[in-house]
């Protein structure tokens, strides 16, 4: 098994884009590498080739050369025409072969690094920024840097063979030139970094206006936009803040305009120099007049340059540097072991407790569950109820082991929770959440998913036809086999409530020893909500079930309501034990019920 | 073929070029005259090399004096200067341009989208054009753009080259056109090959995206990951891939394979244009000099014509689409405004009120006729998907019926604009925002951030629900965590909307299911206010939960697009239908026992 491309802890530093590539393909790198030097020398080849030509033609003019004497410089050119013009073209074949090649190898490993993440880098909204940052494209990021390195080092080459053929007609012209390009070097990377930072001032403005944009534009916000009219007043403050970044970025354009330009007028100034130092040994016949036009094109040449290629090199620099930044992090951030297995075969279910278990989410302050104690038992129906945001979603966050930093104890089976595996967790519950997944896969195998151990079509077909899928499945084209959703050419897509049931469906489809519905029948009318509950109770009689909702039609079904507030259980018991309790859930029973009478 | 993408090109530019001139025309007056000299100080520069190469080669020979030679070095240098002076203000002065401008038009588009019906945003194909329309307006401007470089830089430098070649030997001007040719060959078959690829590939590449995904999104992390369905996920990604790369590698290695047939073509015009070149100065028709700078030109001349033909008319053509979505965009019917002064408050009509989304087969409402008394609380109920929803805003005046009427206190709502129908009615609406500014504007952003005290906001957020207490900044909060300030959980959330919908000033307000995301209890204290302040006022609840109706007058109830009853509970509870149904269906969860 190779060393993972993608190492916790690691420090990825300039050099990564060589290495990363070096190991899922070294042929076509060390290829590439090569060409890229060649490319950087063909300059200078051409000022001798062009030297030996111009000045053979001269012999021939003069009557001290045989006219054959230019075909072999006039053939050097043509060959060095053919590689300035084919060289790229061939590459291309290698750049397709090792993309794709990487694509295969380094990008499904960032893929996997990210699915096996501690589920709370995925729920944080910074961290999940910079996984997307990280991993859009990330073959393309990879590529890039390794060009921008390699362009860096034939900039380099370019210059330095340039610098030795001059140093070689006239030696201390090219000292002069190397103590005078420093400070320009310099320059170009201290305006890169520069550029950078003045942009991300710019960035806040220009997010700022783009929320806006799409409060003006948006098809989310045009029933409140047209009815409430303010377009006009938004359309202002949106002006102000696009303003407000456009005179930054302009100023930081001419800024790095004017860097640009001196640069190459400073080339300009060093070129006309070089060439009238050159001009006196072309006088004394020291430097003939074919290397003279050589050496005085290549200069110019270099002005171009200069100006373009270095500027744009910098700023890559400048923008690798902060993508190696979020890899390394990225890299760094925690895994959950075992995040990926398989659930095991089916275990045995007996009870779970809540011991003082208190938790609040990474990063925050406020504890969502306080001292929290609460047993259940296998064979039982379960109801939690409460307003929002009291915490009921969280038990089954940290019952299905997707947060494990909590303060307490959790027992499964009277043993501590974390001491039971993903793929052992994974096969005692399962759970049907508001947000359930929308697989663009055909119908069978979004119920499937529920079972990867084990395919049972009769079981699949019987797990449709029992939340009343069969008449949506007659209907469709394919029957089970039909691609739901619009990825799929032929697919077909769902309604709201179709889509409901084919994740009920699958959930009843597992074979786990409880089942978990939260709140997945928002969108529903109460009528239909309530026969989902009631079919879904019936289906898994003899199971152990959790509802949770804010409804109470739902929780009347339940052996046991769990009224939950303040991060604690508040009350609890049969229906009409918590109404002669006379407590929150009778209060709440009440307010609803009033409205009936 | 070519002639008429041609005349298209041109149509689109005439059509483009005012919105785009008007805001700053003097820059680009600036911009013409400056890209003209560009152009052409690249062509000085050739003649200038040409004319120092001659005196440096003659003074060598001896037959020219140093100074000569140094005055001739002067003016290429200063060539050079110009050169590159030029070429920096060309490129950045469109930055610049380009800034104003497109600014100018985003808050065009902006006024020209509130002018629109809201229909509009239901119909898939005008939506389209709408979500496009900003990056069209981009691409519409670089476009224009580009036509002016080719008519002011490209053409002249080619011209001018064209004339200097022509002057040194008639025979060389032929050059350009051996430039030309397959430079523009190679660009037209290219663009074919890759639609095709496009065409081939993205069945696949949307496929491939999605198990992604399905592997990694926020969407399915969580699910895929309990339900441990990684491996499966995986085993498709990797299939998908590899098709996906085959289809790549068999469209890129064709187009590759031709591009590579194009450029030895390349190669064999440039050496025709060195044997064209050697041959004449081996017969002495044209000098050393002029030979080297000729050849050296060679690489600018092939850099720039594959800058035209492969970026830029490559880009325009590319981006054409998008830029119809933008004049498409452009040409959207605004809503007809006759009349603009209020109607004054009354009675709202409705008379045989049909309407259907445009697009769709059958009527979302079909011949409902009702009156909404000044002054009456109507609740509409019904199943999901019955059009509650869109008879809402029907009432609003957001929609106008395809048939039948609509008449606010006598006037006919297709005569009024939009701004005076909208003026008196107030909403909070199923998909209420959640704007990212402060709880303040949040609020007052229903009418037009209207200054008020702060004593009127608290008046307004007691009766929605929304306590000041809960927020660090009281109205100064910033409800958004991307802009530095709280996030908020969907209940408060939906208070804030509440309060926003009680804030504008109105004669009617409409509540279309605004306590899903509250719990009963609070959503009960929520009713008993709004019982309170709608006394005197119009107000219309859209509610699935039947128990709070009954703070209506009436009840209209709604089934597959038609009112299919209408009275007071009372009334409706004693007859059998659709009302009785539904209310039993829920009641029994609420009875004793």
């Amino acid at each position: 098994m190779k060393r993972a491309l993608i190492e916790t802890g690691k420090t990825y530093g300039f050099l990564d884009f060589v290495r990363i590539p070096m190991r899922v393909c070294p042929f076509y790198t060390v290829i590439k590498m090569i060409n890229q030097a060649a490319a950087a020398i063909t300059p200078s080849l051409q000022v001798l080739v062009t030297a030996s030509f111009v000045d053979t033609a001269l012999l021939i003019f003069a009557g001290s050369a045989e006219r054959e004497a230019i075909w072999l410089p006039l053939l050097g050119l043509v060959l060095l025409i053919a590689y300035n013009n084919l060289n790229w073209q061939l590459m291309s074949f290698i750049n397709l072969r090792s993309e794709m090649k990487l694509t295969r190898v380094y990008r499904s490993q960032i893929v996997e690094k990210r699915a096996r993440l501690e589920y709370r880098c995925i729920e944080d909204n910074e961290t999940w920024d910079l996984i997307n940052r990280t991993c859009t494209d990330p073959v393309g990021k990879i590529r890039g840097g390794f060009d921008n390195l390699m362009g860096a080092a034939g900039i380099i080459l370019r210059v330095g063979s340039l610098l030795s053929i001059l140093m070689a007609q006239v030696f201390w012209a090219g000292i002069a030139i190397v103590a005078m390009s420093v400070p320009l070097f310099i320059l170009a990377i201290r305006s890169g970094k520069e550029i950078y930072e003045e942009n991300k001032e710019a960035m806040k403005f220009t997010r700022r206006a783009d929320y806006l944009r799409s409060v003006l534009q948006g098809r989310e916000s045009v029933e409140e936009r047209a009815l409430f009219g303010y377009t006009k007043e938004v359309n202002r403050l949106w002006h102000e803040k696009y303003e407000a970044a456009r005179k930054i970025n302009t100023s930081v354009t001419l800024k790095y305009f004017i860097r640009m330009k001196s640069s190459s007028l400073i080339t300009v100034i060093l070129s006309l120099l070089i060439i009238c130092v050159l001009l006196f040994p072309l006088k004394s016949g020291a430097v003939s007049v074919g290397m003279f036009m050589a050496l005085v094109t290549s200069t110019l040449n270099l002005i171009q340059m200069m100006s373009w290629e270095l500027s744009n090199t910098m700023s890559e620099i400048a923008r690798n540097t902060e993508y190696l930044k979020d890899l390394t992090a990225f890299a760094g951030l925690p895994e959950t072991e075992g995040a990926l297995d398989l659930p095991k075969e089916s275990m045995t279910f007996d009870s779970v407790e809540f011991r003082h278990v208190s938790f609040r989410y990474p990063g925050t302050e406020r504890y969502i569950l306080k001292d929290f104690c609460l047993r259940m038992e296998k064979g039982r129906h379960y109801a939690f109820v409460g307003v929002n945001g009291a915490g009921k979603t969280t038990i089954t966050k940290l019952l299905t082991g997707l947060y494990r930093e909590y303060e307490g104890e959790i027992l499964l089976n009277e043993k501590p929770l974390s001491s039971y595996t993903q793929a052992e967790l994974k096969a005692y519950f399962s759970v049907v959440c508001q947000d359930f997944a929308r697989y663009q896969i055909s119908l069978e195998d979004n119920i499937a998913l529920g079972n990867v151990l084990e395919y049972d079509e009769e079981k699949i077909r019987e797990a449709a036809g029992r939340i009343g899928l069969s008449d949506v499945i007659e209907k469709l084209p394919e029957g089970m086999r039909t691609p739901l959703g619009k990825v799929k050419e032929k697919g077909v897509d769902l309604s709201g409530g179709e889509w409901q049931r084919v994740a009920v469906a699958r959930a009843l489809y597992r074979p786990t020893a409880v089942r978990i519905l939260d709140e997945p029948t928002a969108a529903l009318d109460p009528v239909a909500e309530s026969d989902i509950y009631r079919l879904f109770g019936r289906i898994s009689a003899g199971g152990t079930t959790i509802f949770i909702t804010h409804r109470l039609g739902g929780a009347r079904l339940a052996d046991r309501i769990i009224v939950i507030a303040k991060g604690q259980v508040a009350e609890s018991g049969s229906h009409e034990e918590l109404l002669a309790a006379n407590g929150i859930y009778a209060e709440m029973f009440e307010a609803q019920r009033s409205w009936y009478q | 073929m070519r002639e008429k993408r041609k005349n298209n090109s041109v149509k689109v530019l005439l059509r483009l070029l005012p919105g785009t001139v008007r805001p700053v025309p003097l820059l680009f007056l600036v911009f013409i005259v400056i890209t003209v000299c560009h152009g052409i100080s690249w062509g000085v520069e050739t003649v200038m090399q040409q004319r120092f190469f001659d005196q440096a080669a003659a003074m060598a020979g001896g037959s020219a004096s140093f100074g000569a030679a140094l005055t001739a070095l002067g003016f290429l240098g200063a060539a050079n200067v110009g050169c590159q002076v030029l070429n920096g203000a060309g490129n950045f002065l469109p930055e610049v341009v380009g800034g104003k401008v497109l600014g100018h038009q985003s808050k065009e588009i902006h006024e020209k989208i509130a002018r629109l019906s809201p229909a509009v945003f239901e119909d898939t194909g005008k939506l389209d054009d709408i979500n496009k329309a900003e990056a069209g307006k981009e691409n519409a401007f670089w476009f224009v753009c580009d036509f002016i470089a080719l008519l002011t830089f490209y053409i002249p430098y080619f011209l001018f080259m064209g004339w200097y070649l022509f002057s040194l030997k008639p025979v060389l001007a032929v050059v350009i056109v051996i430039i030309f040719l397959p430079t523009a060959l190679a660009q037209l078959i290219r663009m074919k090959a890759f639609s095709d690829l496009e065409d081939e590939s993205a069945p696949v590449r949307r496929e491939y995206e999605h198990y992604e995904a399905c592997m990694v999104s926020r969407e399915f992390f969580r699910e895929t990951r309990l339900l441990g369905g990684f491996s499966y996920f995986k085993r498709l990604y990797l299939e998908t891939m590899d098709l996906m790369q085959r289809l790549k590698y068999r469209a890129s290695m064709k187009s590759n394979l031709f591009e590579l047939s194009m450029r030895i073509l390349t190669v064999a015009g440039y050496v025709g244009i060195l044997l064209l070149l050697f041959d004449a100065l081996m017969k002495r028709e044209v000098s050393v000099g002029a030979f080297a700078a000729v050849f050296n030109s060679l690489g600018m001349l092939y850099s720039l014509m594959e800058e035209i033909i492969c970026r830029h008319i490559s880009d325009m053509a590319q981006n054409m689409g998008s830029i119809q979505n933008y004049l498409n965009f452009l040409d959207l019917e605004e809503r007809k405004s006759e009349r603009s002064e209020e109607p004054g408050w009354g009675d709202i009509v409705l008379t045989d009120v049909s309407f259907s989304y445009p697009g769709a087969e059958s009527d979302a409402i079909r011949e409902v006729s009702f009156t909404l008394k000044k002054g009456e609380t109507l609740a509409v109920v019904g199943e999901n998907g019955s059009g509650k929803s869109t008879l809402v805003r029907l009432l609003a005046g957001l929609y106008e019926p395809k048939r039948g009427s609509v008449m606010i206190n006598g006037n006919d709502t297709r005569k009024l604009s939009l701004g005076a129908l909208t003026a008196r009615t107030s909403a909070v609406f199923q998909k209420f925002q959640r704007y990212q500014m402060t709880l303040g504007e949040n609020i007052t952003i229903s009418d037009r951030f209207r200054s008020c005290e702060e004593r009127e906001l608290d008046r307004i957020c007691d009766m929605a629900g929304t306590d000041r207490k809960d927020f660090e900044k009281g109205y100064d909060t910033m409800l958004s965590r991307e802009f530095d300030g709280v996030d908020l959980s969907g209940g408060q959330w939906q208070r804030t909307a509440i309060a926003r919908g009680f804030f504008r000033d109105h004669d009617l307000i409409i509540l279309d299911e605004p306590t899903a995301a509250i719990d009963p209890y609070e959503e009960t204290r929520i009713y008993n206010r709004f019982a309170g302040i709608a006394k005197d006022k119009s107000a219309v609840v859209v509610t699935h939960r039947l128990g709070s109706v009954k703070l209506a007058d009436r009840i209209l109830v709604m089934k597959e697009g038609r009112a299919v009853q209408l009275g007071t509970h009372e009334e409706l509870i004693g007859q059998e239908g659709e009302y009785k149904r539904l209310y039993e269906a829920q009641e029994q969860w609420y009875q004793e026992g």
